[in-house]
């Protein structure tokens, strides 16, 4: 289990997360939680959906536990490896990419998650709605949103 | 405006050479000595399937009671004459044995219970009570 779904996990959470040591410690949490409830894992259910779920909420910890700590602004790039101790080391984008990542960090939280796996995992309607609970209707619209406004920023610099 | 496809779709995060061997033997390791929360079932729970199917015959066999009792006539009395008539009565008088009443009865010597007393004193006792002499003639 941990083989298989440890890269795609990592990726998913890394997107959210942005640093390479706050999604390492996160990827670690998600198998240890999923080890010791696996009792209430429900076979109706994807062992994939299910870890992205757990997976998701570690993020999710993580980035709130940071927003009340941090003295900076969480929706720029920059700012984040300026905060951390791994400063950029663990990034390599170019511009486009900067400017990319700045703008899904700017979305809500649910139009960020909707878009990175949509965009990124090429996830589909279907698997995405398993993990984060919502129907594919409210999805497909999160993601629309979260495209245009994108585009919008990108537009606008 | 900018479309989104025109970003070239190249991951932009780097990771530690070899992370993934390392992380996944640590995440291993971990959880080697962790025991995976197995769902505890209560006792009752446990029971419960077999504490209903006890109560369910208990509850039929309560309710074929009271049936019985119901659609069964009672007698609420009996007479003397219905106990005389009844098979109890007949197979007690059938159980005794006349064969050996009659040998009971024939092994008794009913002249040595009778005193020895004669005719003469018999007529004499009699006549203190004025009976005539001819009505005891009569008789003898």
């Amino acid at each position: 289990m941990v083989e298989k779904y440890s890269s795609r996990l990592y990726w998913h959470i890394r997107r959210l997360v942005i640093l390479h040591e706050d999604a390492d410690d996160a990827l670690q949490n998600t198998f240890i939680n999923a080890w010791r409830s696996i009792g209430r894992f429900r076979s109706e259910s994807s062992l994939y959906t299910w870890l992205y779920t757990i997976a998701t909420n570690e993020a999710l910890a993580l980035i709130n536990k940071r927003k009340k700590n941090a003295a900076v602004s969480l929706d720029d790039v920059g700012d984040i490896f300026a905060s951390s101790h791994e400063g950029s080391t663990w990034f390599d984008g170019d511009e486009a990419q900067v400017k990319l990542q700045n703008a899904i960090l700017k979305l809500p939280e649910k139009q960020r998650i909707v878009f990175n796996l949509k965009y990124f995992d090429e996830m589909t309607y279907e698997e995405m709605s398993g993990v984060l609970k919502t129907s594919e209707g409210a999805l497909k619209a999160s993601y629309h949103h979260a495209v245009k406004k994108i585009e919008k920023m990108l537009g606008g610099d | 405006m900018k479309k989104i496809s025109e970003i070239p779709g190249k991951n932009p995060f780097k990771i530690p050479v070899n992370y993934f061997e390392e992380v996944n033997r640590k995440i291993i390791s971990a959880t080697t000595g962790i025991n995976g929360e197995s769902k505890k079932i209560s006792p009752y729970h446990r029971l419960r399937p077999y504490l209903a199917i006890a109560a369910s015959v208990a509850v039929l066999i309560v309710a074929v009671y009271f049936a019985v009792r119901l659609l069964s006539p009672v007698k609420t009395s009996t007479s003397v004459s219905e106990l005389l008539n009844s098979d109890y009565s007949e197979s007690y008088f059938n159980d005794i044995d006349i064969r050996s009443l009659e040998e009971s009865a024939a092994s008794v010597d009913l002249y040595d219970e009778m005193p020895d007393v004669s005719n003469k004193e018999i007529i004499d006792y009699l006549l203190l009570d004025d009976i005539e002499i001819s009505d005891i003639y009569d008789h003898l």
